[in-house]
């Protein structure tokens, strides 16, 4: 960096006032009797994005709703930070580059799109049984397997939409068997500790998906071939195609914004599945019901919903989803037997971002995760650390809504 | 009958050695330590062939009469190509299964681990695949390598882009291992001193997504890459680069030495063609007596159409440490590393032999740490996949000019 001299004061500078924000904020609140759930997030971003000037009135104001307020400060906190490292570090490729730029954001909303299918299916378990899957990353990695299998391997005929389906099919089946094998006797007392069962039990999964799978299919890295190529397409015209320009593994737009087929085929199945998801759950009796059920699961019996039935479809739909990741990236990356571990691991952390038990949290997280990982490998100066601190991006993150915002961005006390 | 013929030539060499040794009595069977990365994130394709290769070896040392009158046991453990596994699998080995030596191994990270532990026990290690030049420069008894030197393979690429026309930028994209970060500052030393310039992006260990990286890479304007990654990563990086324009068809591309694992490369990277893939070990044409024979029975048994370096290095490591436990007529440690110091072994890598150690130290001989205990003569060469779908065995030499058996083809030219 250039002139670090510039961006490390104006760090300290806000991360100082967020400290003052977001420790000061909750206690005026509470002063005047308010809800003080959101206070320290709010008094953080405020305190980051303008110091005393922004802080001053909102302790004055003590608005009831922030929710505008902390909008509007993150944003502002955003561009003086973008501001402050264009500043320190004009030669970075992050400041000279807008087609890297705009490349980085496309592949982080891509990706986000992506991690979010998977961390709502989590998210949806969690939010009926309360239990946190640690299996979730092997129904991935057999969504992926399967599609393989079954496109490249046994039917090679079949279309890739085909080989989708059924690997949603198997994931599904999956989680609904292990399910009412190995879940039930949480419910009916059968077990003296029903959350460290369930932790242990869906570990025990974890060890038997990935080592029956390895001995099914062996431990060699192995990858589906892309669904379909991109048809040529120069537009507007073939010489000079600054609009769209694709070829059979790539699609340009703008002369700018690179995506890959796999990566584009990838998201936009994803995108139908959480159109698919979102009707399934707000105009369905099913997703109304296991709505109900993650709302007050009591009242739900009451109103005639079965909570068992919903446990058993919350986490075969769970399970799907994770599947359902996999299989529209197997043409993506190489599989292998132990491939869920990192997309699980990101799935948590998305997950307890977006608040545990929150879809749109889940979505939300989803792309937080995606973008601020793409800027991170984009746009941190050393080429050696950029992409090694890929994991530590997301985790960077939740600390921070963790200590603000103790149940995440969309979560509830329950 | 041709297994057979296969058997004696493999065998003839060990049970020549026998001939010499005094028979001693020593607990039967004989275990051997094998080691290679047998799950993600390690190289699995790659750890594969090593255990393919060690089996056949053990055999063939079987069905020639074994070792001081006793059958081979082979030991086999998958390190995961993580150094704590690997020091867990070594202790395990020593003093769990007892074997008088242990061979083979994949990542440097795991060898430099081990071989600490094997130094410990005073067991000898015959390291097959693992190039860190700090594994022999620490100069511990125990330790042996029939691979290369990583600054020697490191030489043989910088020297390869230096050799590409029009080259001026080239960009490394490695990983953070104890293989990765030292090949990666050699490569860039030697590019450095032929007057190219270079970046090096440095992931972890069984990174899958790339696509931010590949955008930097691509930033970056290079005129050739130089991967030397290892494991799916590998296969994941030159594939998405492929995908976003950079890949080997695009431009200059050297892939991992995976690469030459050609049924899995191509499943894996179908955009790969024009792949430049380093190769360590004579090509097929050169093979001698005993790696024709290895050569047939280990593509018979994988149904492969090449053999692989690093299936041949983990073979002649095998091969070595039972050579060395015959003639040393014990399965002491001590005596099979004083007999692995004398020894001068025909495998299928050439006439093997050791000759700086603690008969001929290094610093009194005048050369590098480095040499320690270090087979001076591996063969380094690159090759160019020229069609989708070519069998390694098949695509042409393209460097250097020694065993050149085609001219390469430079996609940006």
């Amino acid at each position: 960096m250039e002139h670090s001299i510039i961006f490390w004061p104006v760090v300290l500078w806000m991360i100082a006032w967020g400290v003052v924000g977001s420790v000061v904020t909750p206690r005026v609140f509470l002063r005047r009797d308010m809800d003080i759930s959101n206070a320290s997030l709010a008094g953080a971003f405020v305190g980051a994005a303008s110091g005393p000037f922004g802080l001053a009135p909102l302790w004055y104001l003590a608005p009831k709703s922030t929710r505008g307020w902390v909008l509007l400060s993150a944003a502002g906190a955003l561009a003086i930070l973008i501001a402050a490292f264009a500043l320190a570090d004009p030669d970075n490729v992050c400041v000279t580059n807008g087609s890297l730029v705009a490349s980085q954001v496309a592949n982080g909303l891509v990706m986000g799109t992506i991690y979010a299918l998977m961390a709502m299916g989590l998210t949806l378990i969690f939010s009926i049984l309360r239990v946190v899957n640690f299996a979730h990353g092997e129904f991935y990695m057999v969504g992926g397997m399967s599609v393989y299998y079954v496109s490249a391997v046994w039917l090679p005929e079949m279309p890739p939409a085909a080989a989708v389906l059924v690997a949603c099919g198997i994931t599904f089946v999956i989680g609904g068997a292990f399910e009412r094998l190995f879940l039930t006797p949480m419910y009916d007392g059968r077990v003296e500790r029903p959350i460290e069962y369930a932790v242990l039990v869906t570990f025990g999964l974890v060890f038997f998906l990935q080592y029956f799978v390895q001995a099914l299919a062996g431990a060699s890295p192995v990858k589906a071939q892309r669904f379909f190529d991109f048809p040529i397409i120069r537009l507007p015209s073939a010489e000079d195609p600054w609009l769209i320009k694709t070829s059979k593994a790539n699609l340009q737009l703008f002369d700018t914004v690179s995506v890959s087929n796999p990566r584009f085929t990838a998201a936009v199945i994803s995108v139908l599945v959480l159109l698919g998801l979102l009707f399934f759950l707000y105009r369905t009796w099913w997703g109304k019901a296991l709505r109900a059920v993650s709302q007050d699961r009591q009242a739900a019996a009451v109103a005639g919903i079965d909570p068992n039935k919903m446990n058993m479809l919350a986490f075969a739909l769970g399970g799907m989803l994770a599947g359902l990741s996999g299989a529209v990236l197997v043409q993506a990356f190489s599989w292998v037997p132990q491939v869920g571990m990192l997309p699980a691991l990101r799935s948590f952390v998305i997950v307890v971002l977006g608040g545990l038990g929150s879809l749109p949290g889940a979505f939300i997280g989803g792309i937080i995760v995606g973008m601020v990982e793409a800027a991170g490998t984009g746009c941190i100066p050393d080429p050696q650390r950029a992409a090694s601190y890929i994991p530590a991006y997301g985790m960077l993150i939740l600390t921070l809504t963790l200590l603000l915002k103790p149940t995440g961005l969309f979560g509830r006390r329950e | 009958m041709k297994i057979l013929t296969r058997t004696a030539v493999i065998a003839t060499g060990i049970v020549a050695l026998a001939a010499s040794a005094p028979a001693l009595a020593v607990d039967c069977p004989v275990k051997l330590g094998g080691i290679a990365p047998l799950s993600a994130p390690g190289a699995v394709t790659g750890g594969e062939a090593q255990r393919m290769g060690m089996q056949i070896a053990v055999e063939a040392i079987n069905a020639g009469g074994g070792v001081l009158g006793c059958e081979v046991e082979l030991v086999m453990g998958d390190t995961e190509g993580l150094p704590e596994k690997g020091t867990a699998l070594f202790e395990k080995l020593i003093s769990q299964d007892n074997v008088a030596g242990i061979a083979g191994g994949y990542h440097s990270s795991v060898g430099i681990a081990g071989k600490e532990v094997a130094h410990d026990k005073g067991v000898p290690v015959i390291f097959a695949s693992t190039w860190n030049d700090q594994i022999t420069a620490t100069k511990l008894p125990e330790v042996f390598r029939v691979a290369p030197l990583s600054s020697e393979a490191s030489a043989l690429y910088w020297k390869f882009a230096a050799s590409i026309p029009g080259t001026e930028k080239v960009v490394i994209v490695t990983e953070n291992t104890d293989y990765g970060i030292p090949a990666a500052e050699e490569t860039e030393k030697g590019l450095e001193s032929v007057g190219l310039a270079s970046t090096t992006f440095a992931v972890d260990i069984g990174t899958q997504d790339f696509s931010g990286i590949v955008q930097r890479v691509n930033a970056e304007g290079p005129d050739a890459i130089i991967v030397l990654l290892t494991g799916e990563a590998s296969f994941n990086f030159q594939q998405q680069a492929a995908e976003n324009g950079i890949g080997p068809g695009d431009l200059p591309f050297v892939c991992d030495i995976l690469a030459a694992e050609s049924a899995s490369f191509w499943e894996n990277v179908p955009d790969g063609n024009y792949c430049f893939v380093g190769q360590f070990g004579l090509p097929e044409a050169l093979y001698n007596d005993a790696a024709k024979a290895f050569a047939a029975t280990y593509k018979e048994r994988t149904g492969k159409e090449a053999v692989e370096s690093y299936a041949i290095e983990a073979y002649d490591a095998i091969g070595l440490l039972a050579a060395a436990i015959q003639q040393a007529g014990s399965t002491d440690g001590a005596a099979i590393i004083a007999a692995l110091e004398a020894i001068e072994y025909d495998g299928a890598l050439g006439t093997v032999s050791f000759p700086y150690g603690q008969g001929n130290d290094t610093a009194a001989a005048g050369v590098e740490d480095k040499f320690w205990h270090q087979f001076l003569d591996p063969a380094l060469m690159i090759f160019q996949y020229q069609e989708e779908g070519q069998k390694a065995g098949d695509a042409p030499i393209v460097f250097p000019d020694t065993y050149k058996t085609g001219d390469a083809v430079f996609v940006n030219q």
